[in-house]
């Protein structure tokens, strides 16, 4: 059983990386991680709601 | 090197018009490492990077995009296990020149909005000040490759100010060069979105506009191809290229407290006005006294 890990993850937005296991030639299982948290949801806490598509368009800039 | 980030400092820079972001990348430069573009993953991204770093010491040009996020050791932005804070520090010791873009990389931006749950900075932060910043959110563009081009034809970087932004793009208040600004010195102002004032073009800054305290080339570069911008476009002014303008200039839909010069034009009318009335009446008594006198001369 070898195991495959890719990180970076490019041609993507934001910070992913990817491990999988392989087995006979073929990926078995995977597991998949965002490496990369600003924590958003805790900053639109309290604000007007009017507000939160400054912040939350931010999310995501692609 | 991508960090704290949401692409959208590169988003812009492939809109580059004045050269084109093709031009700089296939004619003037090579590109050699940047994860949204580039064509190797995962440890053959990695070897790129360690490639340039053992190969290329103090010939290449460092660009940041996204903040570091400082609080836990840095755990809340790694890049092939690396932290946002070991990358910089890394990558920065060999550059000949360090750019961020965006304000995330600048001085935190929206990554350490209030309250800055992961303890973000910015590049200068980390690593202690010899850093251009440009900034914005996204960065125009445009400054970007005015910087990048400054740097290939003149060998040495742009002229910065205070907080580390080329003055050649952050030297002057968009209020002073915004198209709707005479709106503001008459008086004209949106009051609602969507009432008479928005549909006439008036000024933005009951509705919030930050433009009277924020630096930058908006209204002259204008963005996508001198297309259009934020104001013009409708949308009060957030200061994007502030220091810490997420908190500094929030809420964006409040009035902004004691901006000098508001309806400037429209009193100035007035008291032109009265100096008119003033002057008549002085007229009309000299007049008077005039023809007082005249009946005395007869006399």
């Amino acid at each position: 059983m070898a195991k495959i890990v890719v990180d970076p993850m490019t041609r993507i937005e934001g910070h992913m990386r990817v491990e999988a296991k392989v087995e006979g030639g073929k990926i078995a299982d995977a597991w998949v991680a965002g490496t990369m948290w600003r924590g958003l949801e805790v900053m639109l806490k309290g604000r007007d709601p009017r507000d939160a598509w400054t912040f939350v368009s931010r999310i995501c800039g692609v | 090197m991508h960090l704290s980030e949401c692409t959208g400092d590169s988003e812009s820079v492939l809109r580059a018009t004045k050269p084109t972001i093709s031009q700089i990348v296939l004619d003037i430069i090579s590109l050699d490492y940047h994860e949204t573009l580039m064509a190797p993953a995962g440890f053959a991204a990695e070897k790129s990077l360690q490639d340039i770093l053992k190969n290329k010491k103090g010939q290449y040009l460092a660009v940041y995009e996204g903040a570091v996020p400082m609080k836990d050791g840095g755990v809340y932005c790694c890049v092939a296990g690396k932290s946002a804070i070991q990358i910089v520090k890394d990558v920065a010791a060999g550059a000949m020149a360090n750019i961020a873009v965006g304000n995330c990389a600048c001085y935190g931006g929206l990554a350490a909005a209030s309250p800055n749950p992961t303890g973000c900075v910015g590049i200068q932060d980390v690593i202690g000040g010899a850093v251009v910043n440009i900034a914005g959110c996204p960065m125009n563009c445009e400054n970007f490759t005015a910087t990048v081009v400054h740097f290939l034809t003149f060998g040495a970087l742009p002229e910065l100010d205070g907080n580390g932004r080329p003055k050649f793009a952050f030297g002057k208040l968009i209020h002073n060069n915004c198209e709707r600004r005479p709106h503001f010195d008459a008086g004209q102002f949106v009051k609602a979105w969507g009432d008479e004032g928005a549909r006439q073009g008036w000024c933005l800054y009951e509705m919030g506009c930050k433009g009277p305290m924020a630096h930058q080339n908006c209204p002259t570069v204008r963005w996508n191809g001198g297309t259009s911008w934020p104001v013009m476009a409708g949308h009060g002014c957030i200061a994007c290229a502030t220091p810490g303008n997420w908190d500094a200039a929030y809420p964006f839909y409040k009035r902004m407290p004691k901006v000098p010069g508001a309806g400037v034009m429209a009193n100035a009318d007035k008291i032109g006005l009265g100096v008119a009335a003033v002057a008549l009446a002085g007229v009309a008594a000299h007049a008077a006294i005039r023809t007082a006198t005249k009946g005395k001369n007869k006399d």
